[in-house]
This record gives structure tokens, sequence and C-alpha cells, in this order.
């Protein structure tokens, strides 16, 4: 599974894969799995159309119940309630554990949802087991994604009678490299081919790319939306600048808080002091939590229509709750993730160098667009009176990925309907370790894809012969705030005092966004890199990457340090 | 901000805006061949180094006037690799009959792939939809189903429109570029030997760290938006009269002035 440290087979790989998608029938997919919800759209020739399960259903709840020999997921099985889907049996919320470690807090939160995560802290995989005949049964992220992919490939080849390789993916814009290897990986197991990977917004992004192309053919006039979209897992903002169906990325901000965040705080709410039992794993407790979860869910929902809310539910362990909640209270509990979403939005203008009299539109999707405070805090943070019109909350995003799909098949329409593009931009920064403990980034967040970029480093110690390089994606001033994507050592650097070989870093994003690093070692007053430079195609970490970063720590020290180069004035 | 972070941080700050379009100390063309150990389906070291700079090795290898209008002409005469029709537009990047992206040409500069007159004050309307135009043409998403061979000229291509895009947006940048298809170097790496320029600089990084608030940052960022206005002009001024000395003290200004601009924007 590990890949190879040097591209030299992986390329090819992919291009043979490319020319079997070359053939036109095969017209992408696109595919939203959201934290809690699920759904498949196709340009149909002339749309974008969603399609439906056996049940007439366009959203299917993401989970997947181990119960019998055979694990089935929410597209197919028909469940007689939502207390199943809590009995510990169902593995759900996989996007927010996907490609993260044990010592991540959006693991330590999934500890209260009604099945097995089991965390050691020492930055590997936790353990995910659902309850099967009273025995955990393990499993993984990538398994359960897997395992749900296959159900929604079915179902798509049965509506559209043909086989489904090509998909588009839409994923949060704060997941890193690592964590899209694992999406990748789940894909793979699934049987498909993943043609593009799109942040959320970027797709909600293409959708109003096209639906204001028609509006403004002349390309001069160039209109700008922000996007927010809010989902049970994640958080994201994108600034778009749009003209004639292009859709330019300005800038990309997102965050692991969502509908689940505000499900946790209520719960807590509703029942104080509930932490032990929250996090129990004890049959009944299970049964109890997952009673109130579906009392607080109901709640939830009802506040977003009415300003309070009646809860009445019987745990079952002798405890009753018996509450009139109110939207301000609501509100109240919540105030961190509002307050962070509204962070998000700021960030975002300001990487994309907009002011809000700039912006254009502002649309607001994904399944938290239905709360009321969430909505007034985005109009209010972008200073606008109104929100666009226009698109479906819960469907924009699988349609935009629908018509990337239909893009990147090759398909054009006699309409100019598929006169689209979109031109992405890094979500997060990509650097390395240097100056100490620091992150330096190199690819600064909200560049233009494809990149390339490169900075210079120098040793830290006199006669330093050797020097890690260790990669990281992320917005944290201090590296271990950061994701470990892969590390590599410069060896041969001429003896010298510290501070006169440079080391040259390249970072470089190719057209389909495959990053590589490249490093080698220059003496002043020659032009030839001392040794070959070394190039690395990234990631190269496996799922033990916390405990990697502390081992080099444990056994390297500082002692193969490099520092950034001071301008001389 | 200690000294020495603030240094950093400007050292970082200027390599990153001018990397794009600056010249490194040693051949990076030669660097970058060195390696064969890179995907042996890259034919060339421009796919995998679309922004590095090369682009201007390229030109340095083309001695002199070799952006001629007279040479532009032939350009036209080309013809299209897929479908053999004769190219109707310069710059030709692209085949109208058989919408195929043609092969990256060296010999076009930025300002021609925008068609706008090779003057640093060439009207710089609506760059971002021309760019976004030949985007829609050139960018790799749009040919994913195509040959392998037209893939890679579009993520050349594409690539460069963007390197061109960032380049003519940026005044500094812009600068920077012209001087060098004149054939003249700017060394990013020299040591500043003006003393006015150095005690100013000093003056203006004590004020930058001694600012009290951000009202005092912002205040600051005006004021080196209006000098790098007016030494702007100065570029443009000294390089209508070829006076290349003079263009490059305006760069050395430009330049530093970006910096401070760059670390108050971290600061804020």
């Amino acid at each position: 599974m590990a890949e190879p440290a040097y591209t030299v087979a992986s390329d090819s790989e992919t291009t043979g894969e490319e020319k079997l998608s070359a053939t036109f029938s095969e017209t992408a997919i696109g595919i939203d799995i959201g934290t809690s919800q699920c759904s498949v759209a196709v340009w149909n020739g002339s749309q974008v159309e969603l399609l439906k399960n056996t049940r007439n259903q366009k959203m299917m709840r993401s989970y997947v119940t181990f119960k019998d020999e055979n694990p089935s997921g929410g597209v197919s099985s028909q469940l007689a309630n939502e207390q199943d889907v809590l009995s510990g049996a169902a593995i759900f919320n996989m996007k927010r554990l996907i490609g993260r470690v044990d010592t991540d807090p959006v693991v330590h939160s999934s500890k209260s949802l009604p099945f097995l995560v089991q965390t050691l802290g020492i930055g590997v995989r936790p353990l995910i087991a659902a309850l099967v005949n009273n025995v955990w049964r393990s499993t993984t992220p990538e398994e359960v994604v897997a395992i749900f992919l296959v159900e929604l490939k079915a179902m798509a080849e049965i509506r559209l009678k043909r086989p489904i390789k090509n998909v588009v993916l839409t994923i949060p814009a704060s997941f890193s490299r690592f964590q899209l290897t694992r999406i990748e990986r789940a894909c793979a197991m699934a049987g498909l081919h993943v043609l593009r990977l799109m942040p959320e917004p970027t797709a909600v992004a293409l959708l109003y790319a096209q639906q204001n192309a028609s509006q403004n053919t002349n390309t001069g006039s160039e209109k700008i939306a922000l996007i927010f979209n809010m989902g049970a897992g994640y958080c994201d903002v994108a600034v778009t600048a749009t003209a004639g169906g292009v859709s330019q990325i300005k800038a990309l901000a997102g965050s692991a808080i969502g509908g689940e965040d505000l499900l946790q705080n209520m719960m807590r709410h509703l029942l104080p002091d509930s932490e032990s039992l929250l996090t129990s794993c004890g049959l009944d407790d299970i049964k109890s939590v997952g009673l109130l979860r579906v009392a607080t869910q109901e709640a939830i929902h009802s506040l977003s229509s009415q300003t309070n809310v009646q809860v009445d539910v019987d745990l079952g362990n002798g405890t009753k709750i018996c509450k009139v909640v109110d939207r301000g209270e609501f509100e109240e509990v919540n105030q961190d993730v509002f307050d962070k979403c509204a962070s998000l939005i700021i960030q975002c203008l300001h990487d994309a160098k907009v002011d809000t009299e700039d912006v254009s539109d502002v649309i607001v999707v994904g399944g938290c667009s239905y709360i009321p405070k969430i909505k007034s805090l985005v109009m209010s943070t972008c200073k606008k009176q109104e929100l666009y019109k226009g698109m479906n909350p819960l469907e924009a995003a699988v349609s935009g990925a629908a018509l990337e799909g239909a893009v990147a098949s090759g398909l054009s329409d006699p309409f100019g309907s598929l006169d689209l593009l979109t031109i992405q931009a890094t979500p997060l920064a990509i650097g390395i370790r240097a100056d100490g403990n620091n992150f330096v980034p190199i690819i600064p967040r909200s560049t233009t894809m494809p990149a390339q970029k490169d900075l210079i480093f120098t040793t830290a110690h006199d006669n330093q012969a050797e020097a890690l390089i260790i990669v990281y994606e992320g917005e944290g001033k201090k590296v271990e705030e950061n994701h470990l994507l892969g590390y590599f050592k410069i060896t041969g650097i001429p003896l010298a005092p510290k501070g006169v070989p440079e080391i040259r870093v390249i970072l470089d994003i190719d057209a389909s966004s495959v990053l590589r690093v490249l490093a080698g070692v220059l003496m002043p007053g020659s032009h030839q890199p001392v040794n070959p430079v070394m190039g690395v195609r990234m990631p190269t970490v496996d799922d033990g990457h916390g405990w990697c970063a502390e081992a080099l720590n444990r056994v390297y020290g500082s002692t193969l340090d490099l520092v950034t180069v001071q301008r001389k004035i | 901000m200690s000294n020495k972070h603030l240094l950093t941080s400007l050292s970082s700050v200027l390599r990153r805006t001018l990397t794009p379009t600056s010249h490194f100390s040693f051949n990076s063309t030669r660097w970058f061949q060195s390696g064969t150990f890179f995907s042996p389906n890259v034919k060339t070291h421009h796919r995998l180094f679309p922004c590095s700079g090369l682009d201007f090795l390229e030109i340095h290898k083309i001695p002199g006037k070799c952006f001629t209008s007279s040479q532009s002409a032939e350009k036209a005469s080309a013809k299209c690799w897929n479908c053999s029709a004769a190219a109707e537009a310069v710059p030709f990047l692209f085949c109208s009959s058989c919408r195929c992206i043609q092969p990256v040409d060296q010999s076009v500069d930025y300002f021609q792939i925008f068609g706008l007159e090779r003057k640093y004050d060439s009207v710089v309307d609506n760059l971002e939809g021309k760019y976004k135009d030949w985007q829609k043409k050139l960018h790799p998403d749009l040919v994913h189903t195509k040959s392998k061979e037209e893939r890679e000229y579009a993520a050349e291509q594409s690539a460069r429109v963007i390197d061109a895009y960032l380049t003519l947006s940026k005044p500094l940048a812009r600068a920077i570029y012209i001087l060098k298809l004149e054939g003249v170097d700017v060394d990013e790496e020299e040591t500043l030997s003006e003393s006015e320029l150095l005690t100013e600089i000093l003056e203006i990084r004590e004020a930058v760290e001694e600012a009290a608030d951000s009202q005092a940052l912002v205040q600051i960022q005006s004021q080196m938006q209006e000098k790098l206005k007016h030494w702007s002009n100065s570029f443009a001024n000294a390089f209508r009269s070829r006076n290349f000395d003079e263009a490059l003290k305006a760069i050395r200004r430009m330049t530093y002035y970006e910096r401070v601009k760059e670390t108050i924007v971290k600061k804020l």
C-alpha cells in the first residue's frame, strides 16, 4: 500500500488509467460523500440529474451497518428506525475520521458516537469497531467509505445501465493531501477511478459559474461570489471570481466544524455531566446516548423553523429529560462554532484580497444552511442584506461535481452549458520544518494551481553533512500543528561553516495536483548542485505519521536542522 | 517581532514574490536536467517545472533582438501540429480549426500572449478576462481525454499563461520581466550599496517594528503604496528612454517597498 518514495511507475499507471477513460460514453459521475448524507449526480446530456435509490431518495444516509454477514450501507438497506443506526452496529461520520490519527481532537470528539473509537494517543490510526452479536468487530474508515461507495456505484450502474468507473468526488477544503490519499484508497477498494477531487465549495463555484455564464456573455464582466458550505462534519469557505463560465478560486478556507459539533454541544447542554455516559461503550449506555442523539437532532431541526421546542426523552437508564429549549440557548451553547465560522469567512476574504463590497453574491449551502443563525452570521460578516437564491443547498456540491465530471470527460454541449472551467487554488500551505520547530511555508495557501515555488535554506550547524527535509501541510506556525506529508534526507553536504551551503527546496504541484518535493545542495561560487537532486513525490507517510515525526525527533534531535536564509541588506 | 524574524520573513517574502521571474545564481536548466530521476514519461522539464523561471533562460539563449515584429509575422505562417491548418492568429497557442493546443513557443513573450505592446505601461485593461479566455482554451482539465501529447502541451501552456498573468499583473514583476526581455538581469541577491536607500530601509523597518497598532501599520502601508506608485512611474520613464541604470534603481526600491508591504500584511 505504501507509495514508492521516488516516482517512476506510478505516473505511467495513472496515464494508463486515463486512457481507459477516453471512451466517449463514459461520463464521470459526481459523488458527494457527506459526513451525514451522500448523493450522486450525473450530466444526462442536457442537465445535471441526481440519481435516486430504490426507495426514491436522492439523499442517502452515510452509514454502514455490520449487523449480518455482509455489511450494508445507507444506500440500499432500510432500517426500521433511527434507533437502529445508533445501536452500535452502524458506523457513520467516517468523513470526520478518515486519514486522522488518534491524537487529533476531531477523532477524540468522535468518541461520543455510538460505536467504538479507541485511541492510544500515539499518532496512529484509531481503532474503529462496530458491535456485532456483542463483539466489537474492527474495521477502518477507508473500508467503511469503500463499502458505501460500492453501494453508490451499484445504484448508479442500475440507474444509468452502464458500468461506472470514473468519478469526481467532493472533499472538504481542510483535507490534507494525506487524507486525500485515503479517499483515493477507498475509491480504489470500491473499483472506482478518481478523475478529480474537488473541494466542496469549488464544486459549488462551478455550478455558480454555469448559472451565470448565460447571463453575462461578455467575459469582461467578472462577478465575485463568496461560498459558505457547512455540513455535518466540515465548514468550508471559498471566494471565486467568475467570468464567462470560468471560475477562478481566489481563496479557500476550511475547518472540521459542523452540525456534529452543534449536536454534541447541545447534547451536553441537555444532559450536563454526561461525559462518562457519552464515551461509554456499554450496551445500555450506547442505547441511552442514541436516544439522546435522536431527540437532540430533532430539537435542532425544529429550532430552524420555530423559536422554541419541547424536548421530552426517556433515556431508559432512569434519566428523563423534559425541557423547553429556545433558539437563544442553542445559539449560546454553540457560540464558539459560530465564531469560528465567521473567522473562516474573514480569513477567506482577506486571502482573496477582496472587500465585502466587491462581493456580488453570497451563497450558503450544506445541511447547516437551514439554521437561522448561520444565515444571519454569514450575511452580517459579508455585510449583505440577502443571500443568493437559485441553488438547492443540499444538491449544489454534488451538482457541481457532476458538471466537473462532464467537463473532465471531454463532453461538450450544443448550448454551451458545459463551456466551463474551474481554476483551482491550494487549500492549505505546504512547506518544510526549519528554524527550529517552525513550519516555513513554500507554497502559501490559495496559490493558483499548477504551481511551483522554491525557497533557499542553509545548515544550522558547522560541518553539517546531512539535512532532513520534513514536509508539512497546514496553517499552524509550529510543525506539530500541521499535517506531516513525508520526509527525506539530503546527504553529502560539503563540510563548511553553518550558513554557507545553500539548500534549495522546490515544491511543485502539477496539473494533476501531484506534489513533488525537490531538494539539492549548492556551494557558493558553483552553478552545479553538489550531488544529484532529490525528487520525492508526496505524501509518502503511511498511517503512523504522528509517530514518525516523534521518532525522527528522538533519533536526530536538531542535528540535521535547516534554517531559512537571511537576506543581506 | 525581532530584527532577525523580520529579516527572515522579508527574505521569504521577496523570494516568493520574485520566484516566477527571478534569475537564479546558478544555471537552473542544468540543475533540473541533472535529474533523470523523474517520471520517464516526462519528455521536457517544463511539465514538471512550469513556473521555474526557465523561460528566461530560454530567452537568453536567443541572442539579441529576436522579438521584432517581423519575426512575429513569420510565426503566423506556423502550422497546427495536429491538423496542419495554418495559424490564423498571433500568438498561436491554440488552433481554432481543430481546437488543439499547440506546443509552447518560447519566443512568444508574455506581452504577446495577451496581445499587448511591449511597453511597461501597456494598458493592462481586463487582463484577468483575457487570462481566463486563454485558460478556457488551454487548461489541462479540458483535455483530460485527449492524447498524452496534447495534455502535456496543455500543462505547459496553461502554466505559462498563469505565469504571464501573474507577472504582468504586478508592477514589480512586470518591470523585472520587461528588463529581462531587453537582456538586463536583475540580481535580487545583490548587496545594497546606496547608503541613502540603506538608511531609508532601516528607518522604515524600525517604524514597522515599533508600530503601536494596526492603524499605524496601515498608514505605513499606504506610504509604501505611494512610493511604489512613484517608482513605478520612474521606471516607466527610465525604461522608455532606455536608461537601464535608472530602471534598475527603481526596481531595487520597488522590491524593498513590496517586502515591507508583505511584512505589514503578515503583522496585520
